[in-house]
């Protein structure tokens, strides 16, 4: 049997998790290619409209595995990795997003409810249909998750290190930061890490000799304290938001960090009322912050200009500092 | 022989030219609306620039800027090629130290630049909604029968304020038409169309932050004494206009070419005149070496390819080549 995962939405922060749960149960798994022209365009036409661009992706990325020929597409219904607090709730109707929206994905789809209370996602009363399913034992199964927690706690621990996820997942190169500016990219690793609909922004900014700090390298202490902070009695919102907000806060008040660029896909509801926060905010720690919208049609030009101008800035701000701190 | 600083800007409704002086006094200015090939408009320009000043100046750095800046920086062979944010702040600067917010309205874009102790500290930029760019009072204009240029000084003889729902142009023209309908005059429904341009562009751009003086406006739409006045209102404040409004981009990335030129103590890669005799063309192709199907855009120069552009993953404009391809389209 060949499982297909899409790359996509929360690939890029548990990869390395069900890689190493399917390969411990001897199932074959096929990852759909890095998104292109052809996928985007797939997804766009099989999508309704006003859904947000990450969601588009996966779409473009399920149709682009059944072309691969796999039997079955892994489609987790995310419900929550924290107690008492869901994630977005388009990843909550996913599973019958793919399969009732697209023909022929009805009985394509392995899907099952992932309902936890820490992000490391392993604790196996989520995973009882893979039982009957992959005929194995409730032991092996077990053992297999344990695996799988362990390999993804190690790329959390590189995450701490100081590596994007694009370094982890693919062959980009660990360089050591030797950049004279470090910028927290802040978003969904969705976001994040799609070259494609980004135009390559982490690698643009690598070009411009710029470091680069994404809220996975954060601990989940600084991240909570943050949130906490912000809203001491409620929680303002779904759990990769709570994680940028704590993230962003921290990045804003870091001394390491010089500015931040919130990348944000069109269309996305959450980002919509986190990022005004930020940026009003950003003006009382002096950190400079840009909004980044990104949307399948994105011009690089366009793109380009931002990020070159936001880099200027942050130069010659630092300069300027730099002769003050001499004289 | 004295230097001269050479700034180009490439926008998507203008190519400006100018040159300065060691004293950053300005030599030459050229603003080209609506140009065609932004190759051929440059060739011209720089043509004529020579000519004007072959006897006196020798060039000492060129510097690009605008959309397009890439492909014609190449051609040029720039000493500096920097993205137009930078470039308006730097000639804003120059000439308003103090400044602490640039409304810049283009023809197609629209920017806001904020400022503190002549360090640009934040911006934002519009490419998307015609509605708060000169290209929305273009296409009013053409519509009320009024001449571009007369616009502006129209809207200043309204003597009642109407309010034309401006979110977007097609609303914009469908309330028009019904305001004239009422009776409004065409300097009230002018004034309106101005208040409404202004009103969007706060809406995209300003979105709430605070702003402080002093306030430049400028950019091809500020000769538009009706869009002046309808910022000063909005902001209940007075704006400057710079001098040379309309070409802003050319002469700070002059400037920034003169700064790059001092610090590098080498001389300007300029390529010369002579590219004002060489032929160019342009043409695009289809890569179908993977499932992006880029299109590549290349630049020959008399039937050599000189610069290639447009490719996702940079392997035709890190090695541009000579190529057979068999579906081109020329552009
Ligand atoms: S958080 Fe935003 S981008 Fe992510 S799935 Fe939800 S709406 Fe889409
Ligand atoms: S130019 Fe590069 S990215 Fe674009 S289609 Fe060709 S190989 Fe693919």
């Amino acid at each position: 049997m060949k499982i297909g995962i899409p790359r996509s939405l929360l690939f890029f922060y548990y990869y390395p998790f069900w890689e190493e749960l399917f390969k411990e149960l001897g199932i074959k798994v096929v990852v759909s290619d890095q998104n292109n022209e052809r996928i985007m365009n797939k997804g766009v036409k099989y999508s309704i409209s006003e859904i947000c661009v990450p969601m588009k992706v996966y779409v473009g990325q399920v149709l682009d595995l059944v072309e691969q020929g796999v039997d079955l597409v892994y489609v987790p219904r995310i419900v929550s990795i924290q107690k008492d607090v869901t994630i977005c709730p388009k990843f909550l109707g996913l599973p019958d997003m793919i399969k009732y929206s697209l023909e022929g994905m009805e009985n394509r789809v392995l899907t099952h409810k992932i309902e936890q209370e820490s992000d490391d996602i392993s604790n196996w009363k989520d995973y009882q249909i893979f039982l009957e399913i992959f005929d194995i034992s409730k032991k092996e199964l077990k053992r297999a998750l344990k695996k799988a927690s362990e390999k993804w706690q190690e790329y959390r621990a590189m995450h701490r290190k100081g590596f994007t996820s694009d370094q982890l997942l693919e062959d980009v190169k660990r360089t050591p930061d030797t950049g004279d500016l470090t910028i927290g990219v802040l978003g969904y690793v969705y976001n994040v890490y799609d070259k494609f609909v980004n135009m390559d922004l982490l690698g643009k900014l690598r070009e411009m000799n710029v470091n680069i700090v994404t809220f996975e390298m954060i601990d989940d202490e600084v991240i909570q304290r943050e949130v906490d902070q912000f809203a001491p009695r409620k929680k303002m919102f779904w759990e990769f938001s709570n994680k940028l907000l704590g993230a962003g806060y921290h990045f804003l008040k870091s001394d390491e960090i010089d500015g931040v660029i919130h990348v944000t896909a069109f269309g996305c509801g959450p980002d919509s009322i986190l990022g005004p926060f930020l940026d009003i905010d950003s003006d009382k720690y002096d950190t400079p912050f840009m909004t980044l919208r990104i949307d399948e049609q994105t011009g690089e030009s366009h793109l380009l200009t931002r990020v070159e101008a936001f880099v200027d800035l942050l130069r010659l701000q630092k300069t300027k500092e730099a002769r003050k701190c001499e004289k | 022989m004295n230097d001269l600083y050479i700034g180009v800007d490439i926008g998507s409704v203008s190519i400006n030219i100018v040159g300065l002086d060691d004293s950053k006094d300005m030599q030459f200015k050229l603003y080209k609306r609506n140009p065609g090939s932004p190759v051929e408009v440059v060739k011209e320009g720089l043509a004529s620039l020579n000519k004007k000043l072959k006897d006196r100046f020798k060039i000492a750095g060129v510097g690009v800027t605008g959309s397009g800046r890439q492909l014609i920086g190449y051609i040029l062979g720039a000493d500096i090629v920097k993205n137009e944010i930078t470039a308006h702040a730097t000639a804003t600067i120059e000439q308003v130290p103090d400044v602490r917010t640039i409304f810049e309205i283009g023809g197609q874009d629209s920017k806001l630049i904020v400022i503190n102790n002549e360090i640009v500290t934040d911006f934002a930029m519009n490419t998307v909604c015609a509605a708060g760019t000169g290209s929305f009072l273009d296409h009013q204009a053409e519509r009320l029968g009024v001449e571009i240029e007369e616009f502006g000084d129209l809207a200043l003889q309204a003597t009642k304020d109407v309010r034309i729902a401006g979110r977007c142009t097609v609303f914009a023209e469908s309330d028009m038409i019904s305001k004239q309908q009422y009776g409004f005059t065409k300097p009230e429904i002018i004034n309106g169309l101005c208040e409404a341009l202004v009103r969007n562009y706060f809406n995209n751009l300003v979105r709430g932050k605070e702003l402080h003086p002093r306030f430049v406006f400028q950019g091809g739409v500020a000769a538009n004494a009706g869009i002046k006045a309808a910022i000063e209102k909005e902001i209940n404040d007075e704006v400057i206009i710079p001098d040379n409004h309309d070409v802003m981009g050319a002469i700070g990335i002059a400037l920034l070419a003169q700064e790059e030129m001092r610090e590098k103590d080498e001389p300007s890669s300029f390529k010369g005149f002579s590219i004002t005799h060489d032929n160019f063309e342009t043409s695009s192709f289809i890569c179908e070496d993977c499932a992006n199907e880029c299109e590549v855009i290349r630049i020959q120069a008399n039937g050599k390819t000189i610069a290639m552009t447009g490719d996702r993953c940079g392997k035709w404009a890190s090695d541009p080549r000579d190529i057979d391809v068999k579906d081109e389209t020329s552009a």
